[in-house]
């Protein structure tokens, strides 16, 4: 009996064990380059795109791409950060806010490993950071809406002040609402995101349509990115006012926000970063200082586009 | 002939063993093999002390939910205790309040959670698991609340209190770098020392796990189930407050939701380390190294380069089988 | 059912049974006669389970014989048993408690179905019912939900379900009844049904082996007796040629004077335990008063209120008005911790459900109720004190265990109880509140418990006794406090009671 027992507990053993060598023959010898990529983000459609650039980029020049996602947790971030350190990879991309992770990224200056910035936020401790503008970003879907209602008008925002890229666009937004003195924030919404954001920035949207029943008591809705805006939009469906033209803006511009704004139902317009571009200037800001050369940009700006009905087949046949 | 010949001696000793440690050669053999397949970097000081202080955090929930699980019951609220005791502290040193004020607001509000959970599980008598999933939803709420949704960090984080989580004391040097025994870890280190000794130890934590072995029996026997099931819960509170305080320290920031994450985590450890008792009942020694098990699966994984979704099946099904695997090994003997 | 009385129906022959070294059967005989109720006494460890088990085809014996109605048969396998007529009823019920009573009864048959689909709840109550009557229990309704039911009527629903026909097959009748201590759980009006269920079955011609540790119940039902030691049958007679006092040295080598030993000490006059108009909400208004030294019994029907009596002095139950003085004073704020460490101690009704922490050790569950008194401080756990109180309770009370730190789920139920005992021997108390000290344990056991009672009383404890078996009442207690429908119905001195006259007192009656 306990003889059978044990056999079956050393047989568990060894299955895990060959779980685990299944999963690691997956590895590339050690000695070539190895770069990894830290993000609590992946499950994100624009952290997709970058690190399939960076991925697509970087094994052309040959390197082994490790990509580590801890799915929303920034704690686990360090600590995988650590783990990179300790394993003695030769750069480190992440893309997360680097005041967050700082302790991480002090494990890899210990270990003289450089770390690049995805889309993070400028720091000391990076070699640089590639992203977008977002001030730009926000400024350009804000004028858009000012311009679109001529200055007067009643607004939804939802924004979300908790992710410091997200909360930046909102300050602008604010600020440029704020400059006509005819425009009217009716509610700043900060939705639940566990969902997605959709899902929930619906319900908050059906809240105030329901509180605002008159037709073009409401104008427009802005959101800081694209989900809100989509959860809006089937809101005011729903509710049966898509004729009542109220506009909608978001940023990102997303397969789904460009569909919306294909079918001209009131999404009217997004930004769409260059995820690919930015994932592709990633790797060769790596490349570059692999190669020894010193890049003195603190940050590296790539560029972005809105997006409206005029020019939105041109992202969508992408 | 049906005869069931006896036991010999030794075979029982092994399963005996197998019982009560197989748990722990399960651990012993995950080292073995993250240090077969990378020898430089897995075995070392550095690498090791890296990883206390990775699970010091979850650490110190899973000990301090120990003491709750010992009396059969739970606290769901435990993750987001801990992002309301940091987010808490944080608000207050934003207002450039003293660092030990933050930190003693922090612990009080630990204390206050901990408690009212104790009230409604015990006093109003709703089941833990309900009573505290709703206080989750309420102290997450809060969080952001009293935070507006907004993380706080940069220099609103003073440096003596993030500086703590870089720190630790010295134990030499390996190479040109010196090596440090980082202050998360001892704090982890004192606080399964405190819970050790209050469960193992004290006439209370004798008294706790009465209650979880027999809850009537207890009350009969001259328990007050009450007062005790309010004690444990509020030490489970404060225990999720002081993560909260380490996550502020380690991250140099806060938001409302960045312990979330640990409660899922903090009951498996303890499921992983009740495999290690004969009876099924939680010890914090067990505990340990569930967390050691979680720590060193994560570490151990991602050196090895595997995909972090990949990671994530294998962490759940190596719980799953630890657990199914002491079930099936009682149920023969 | 042709078999007329004293015809053998059914017999093991020669049952022999190897566990590794020890012989748990030695050449074990048993012969049930038709319409006989055949009583099968031992000491735990006897045997009695083990040749249970061989006759329900669930041990294999290594060699043993089975005839039915003198030809011989073969039980392989408990479908076997179950083919031949053999229905096994045990003191843990296998009942789904959320189900009726009558789809209790049909657990593991097929119910009556309309159109082959549905089925057909009419049907299915009315047999139910039928078999209910028949069974003189007709006042169990088959709609009810089991769990609502007692005890001792969920055990005669589930006797009632073995003597279900079977659907459509009539070829396999119940003949052959095992009931394996059926009344440790039953109060006294519940046995009383019970047995005259078991004179149903008897006059339908079944045979009925009937387990038990109760000597009065085998008097009052069985037509003979088979007793068990260490594996082997020591004898067999009729219950008319034999005497409780026979019976008991065939089991254990001592006599029944010595089972309850006698009184060696006056009772002190002085009071130790006044009750005035205790009131909860079980109990209404009872008032007595307990003397050092002296040994109390409580009889009564189920729900009498004497369970609820000793939790209402213990504070288990919250005391609504009433006044209660302990030593002379007054206390108020009774609980059961305030109750521990006034010197009251408890053994509660259920050992496994309300006395023990089963995953514990012997030693945490001894020391519980006193862990302040054997600590540091009244903070950190001494384990060298522990140990050693431990110890020496054992030793008082014969404990057999392997060690102090065995876990108290290992144990044998007698021992099981004197852990519950020793528990409440531990903090030295004046008064031991004990509620049915001695069921469904070994006769060996009971008599250290009786002893351990006489010698507590003998150094001044006062004792309540709360218990369902009347001689034992009458043998070991100097008056006995009657209890019904939550009243002290009457205060009686035990000596020269008889059972008859406190059965009585139990039904209401008074008596001169």
């Amino acid at each position: 009996m306990s003889r059978r027992k044990f056999q079956g507990f050393i047989s568990v053993v060894f299955i895990v064990a060959a779980l685990l060598s299944f999963g690691a023959a997956g590895i590339v010898a050690q000695d070539d380059i190895t770069v990894a990529v830290v993000t609590p983000y992946l499950a994100q459609p624009g952290t997709q795109f970058m690190v399939e650039a960076f991925q697509a980029a970087g094994e052309a020049n040959g390197w082994t791409v490790n990509v580590i996602d801890t799915a929303g947790d920034v704690a686990a971030a360090v600590s995988r950060l650590e783990d990179v350190a300790a394993q003695g990879v030769d750069a480190i991309v992440i893309n997360v806010d680097p005041a967050q992770v700082s302790v991480g990224l002090e494990a890899a200056a210990a270990a003289g490993i450089p770390v690049f910035g995805m889309d993070a936020g400028a720091d000391a401790n990076l070699v640089t950071n590639v992203t977008s503008n977002g001030y730009a970003m926000a400024a350009e879907t804000a004028t858009y809406v000012t311009d679109r209602l001529n200055g007067v008008g009643r607004i939804v925002m939802f924004t979300f002040d908790p992710y410091p890229p997200v909360q930046k666009r909102g300050i602008i937004a604010d600020a440029i609402f704020a400059n006509s003195p005819d425009i009217e924030i009716i509610d700043r919404v900060t939705p639940d995101v566990t969902d997605g954001g959709i899902a929930d920035s619906r319900a908050r949207m059906e809240a105030i349509l329901a509180a605002n029943p008159e037709a073009g008591s409401i104008s427009a809705v802005w959101a800081a990115w694209d989900q809100p805006a989509l959860g809006a939009l089937q809101a005011i469906e729903a509710a049966g006012r898509e004729g009542e033209g109220i506009v909608i803006v978001g940023i990102d511009a997303n397969p789904q926000a460009l569909d919306a704004i294909a079918a001209g139902n009131g999404f009217e317009a997004s930004v769409a970063q260059d995820f690919t571009g930015i994932g592709g200037t990633v790797a060769d800001a790596v490349a570059r200082h692999l190669a020894g050369e010193i890049i003195g940009q603190g940050v590296i700006y790539v560029p972005t586009v809105l997006v409206t009905a005029a020019n939105v087949a041109e992202f969508i046949s992408e | 002939m049906n005869t069931t010949p006896s036991i010999p001696h030794p075979a029982r000793q092994i399963g005996r063993i197998l019982r009560r440690f197989g748990t722990l050669i399960g651990f012993f053999a995950i080292v073995l093999f993250f240090w077969s397949q990378r020898p430089d970097t897995f075995m070392t000081v550095r690498n090791w002390l890296n990883i206390t202080q990775q699970i010091s955090i979850l650490g110190v929930v899973a000990f301090t939910m120990t003491v709750v699980m010992v009396m059969g019951d739970y606290d769901l609220s435990v993750g987001a205790m801990a992002s309301l005791g940091g987010i808490a502290a944080a608000l207050l040193f934003q207002q450039e309040m003293p660092v030990l004020t933050g930190i003693a607001v922090a612990l009080l509000i630990g204390v206050a959670g901990g408690l009212l959970n104790g009230v409604l599980v015990s006093l109003v008598g709703i089941t833990p698991f309900v009573a505290t999933l709703g206080m989750l939803t309420v102290f997450s709420g809060v969080a952001f609340f009293i935070s507006e949704g907004e993380t706080i960090f940069g220099r609103a984080i003073p440096e003596q209190f993030s500086d703590f989580a870089r720190g630790g004391i010295p134990l030499g040097t390996i190479g040109e770098q010196a090596v440090l025994l980082p202050n998360l870890t001892i704090v982890a280190l004192l606080v399964l020392l405190a819970v050790w000794v209050l469960l193992e130890q004290t006439t209370f934590g004798r008294r706790l796990y009465a209650i979880g072995g027999n809850k009537e029996a207890a009350r009969l026997g001259g328990v007050r189930l009450r007062l005790l099931r309010l004690i444990a819960f509020a030490v489970t509170g404060v225990g999720a407050a002081v993560a909260g305080l380490m996550l502020v320290s380690r991250l140099a920031s806060a938001n409302p939701t960045q312990g979330d994450g640990l409660m899922l985590d903090a009951i498996a450890a303890v499921f992983l380390g009740m495999t290690m008792s004969e009876e099924g009942e939680p010890h914090v020694l067990g505990t340990l190294v569930g967390v050691l098990i979680l720590g060193v699966l994560r570490n151990g994984l991602t050196q090895l380069a595997i995909d972090s979704y990949v990671q994530q099946i294998l962490t759940g099904a190596i719980i799953i089988l630890a657990v199914t695997l002491s079930r099936l090994i009682r149920r023969a003997s | 059912m042709m078999s007329s009385t004293n015809t053998p129906l059914f017999e093991v022959l020669g049952a022999t049974k190897e566990f590794g070294a020890t012989l748990a059967l030695e050449d074990a005989s048993l012969t049930l006669r038709a319409g006989e109720v055949h009583a099968l006494m031992g000491e735990n460890g006897a045997g009695k389970s083990t040749l249970i088990k061989v006759m329900a085809g669930v041990t294999h014996a290594d060699a043993v014989a089975y005839r039915m109605d003198g030809r011989p048969v073969h039980i392989g396998g408990a479908a076997d048993a179950f083919r031949l007529g053999l229905r096994f009823i045990h003191q843990e019920l296998n009942i789904v408690p959320q189900l009726s009573v009558a789809e209790n009864m049909h657990m593991g048959q097929r119910y009556p179905r309309r159109l082959g689909m549905f089925v057909h709840w009419g049907e299915l109550y009315r047999r139910s019912q039928q078999v209910l009557d028949t069974l003189g229990v007709g006042y169990i309704s088959p709609r009810a939900i089991i769990a609502r039911l007692s005890a001792g009527d969920q055990m005669l629903a589930k006797i009632a379900s073995a003597f279900m026909p079977d659907a459509g097959d009539a070829s396999r009748p119940a003949r052959v009844y095992v009931l394996d201590e059926p009344t440790a759980a039953l109060t006294g009006e519940e046995a009383e049904r019970l047995f005259g269920v078991i004179q149903a079955l008897t006059a339908q011609g079944c045979a009925v082996l009937y387990v038990s540790h109760r000597m009065d119940e085998i008097f009052r039902i069985a037509q003979r007796v088979t007793v068990m030691r260490d594996g082997r049958v020591v004898s067999e007679s009729l219950i008319a040629d034999t005497t409780p006092d026979v019976l008991i040295h065939d089991m254990t080598g001592r006599t029944l004077e010595t089972l309850y030993p006698p009184r060696q000490s006056a009772i002190s006059p002085e009071p130790l335990l006044s009750v005035e108009g205790l009131v909860t909400t079980k109990i209404r208004a009872v008032s007595f008063t307990l003397a050092r030294g002296e040994i109390m019994g409580v009889a009564g029907l189920s729900a009498s209120g004497r369970t609820e009596l000793l939790r209402a002095l213990m504070g288990a139950d919250r005391k609504l008005s009433g006044r209660v003085a302990l030593r002379g004073k007054v206390v108020n704020w009774i609980s059961p911790r305030r109750s521990w460490d006034r010197g009251l101690a408890y053994v509660p009704e259920e050992r496994r459900s309300q006395g023990l922490v089963l995953s514990r050790s012997i030693e945490d569950n001894a020391v519980l109720p006193h862990l302040d008194a054997f600590s540091r401080g009244r903070v950190f756990v001494n384990r060298r004190r522990e140990r050693r109180e431990t110890e020496s309770l054992a030793l008082a009370t014969r404990l057999k265990a392997r060690h102090p730190s065995q876990v108290v789920r290992e144990l044998s139920g007698g021992n099981q109880q004197k852990v519950v005992f020793a528990r409440a021997l531990a903090g030295r108390p004046d008064v031991l509140l004990l509620d049915e000290p001695t069921r469904g344990i070994d006769v060996s056991a009971k008599h250290d418990i009786y002893q351990l009672i006489r010698q507590k009383s003998a150094d001044g404890c006062g004792v309540l006794l709360v218990s369902s078996d009347l001689p034992e009442l009458i043998g070991l207690c100097d008056r006995i406090l009657v209890m019904r429908a939550g009243r002290a119905h009457a205060v009686v001195s035990a000596a020269n009671l008889t059972q008859a006259d406190l059965l009585r007192l139990c039904y209401g009656e008074k008596i001169s």
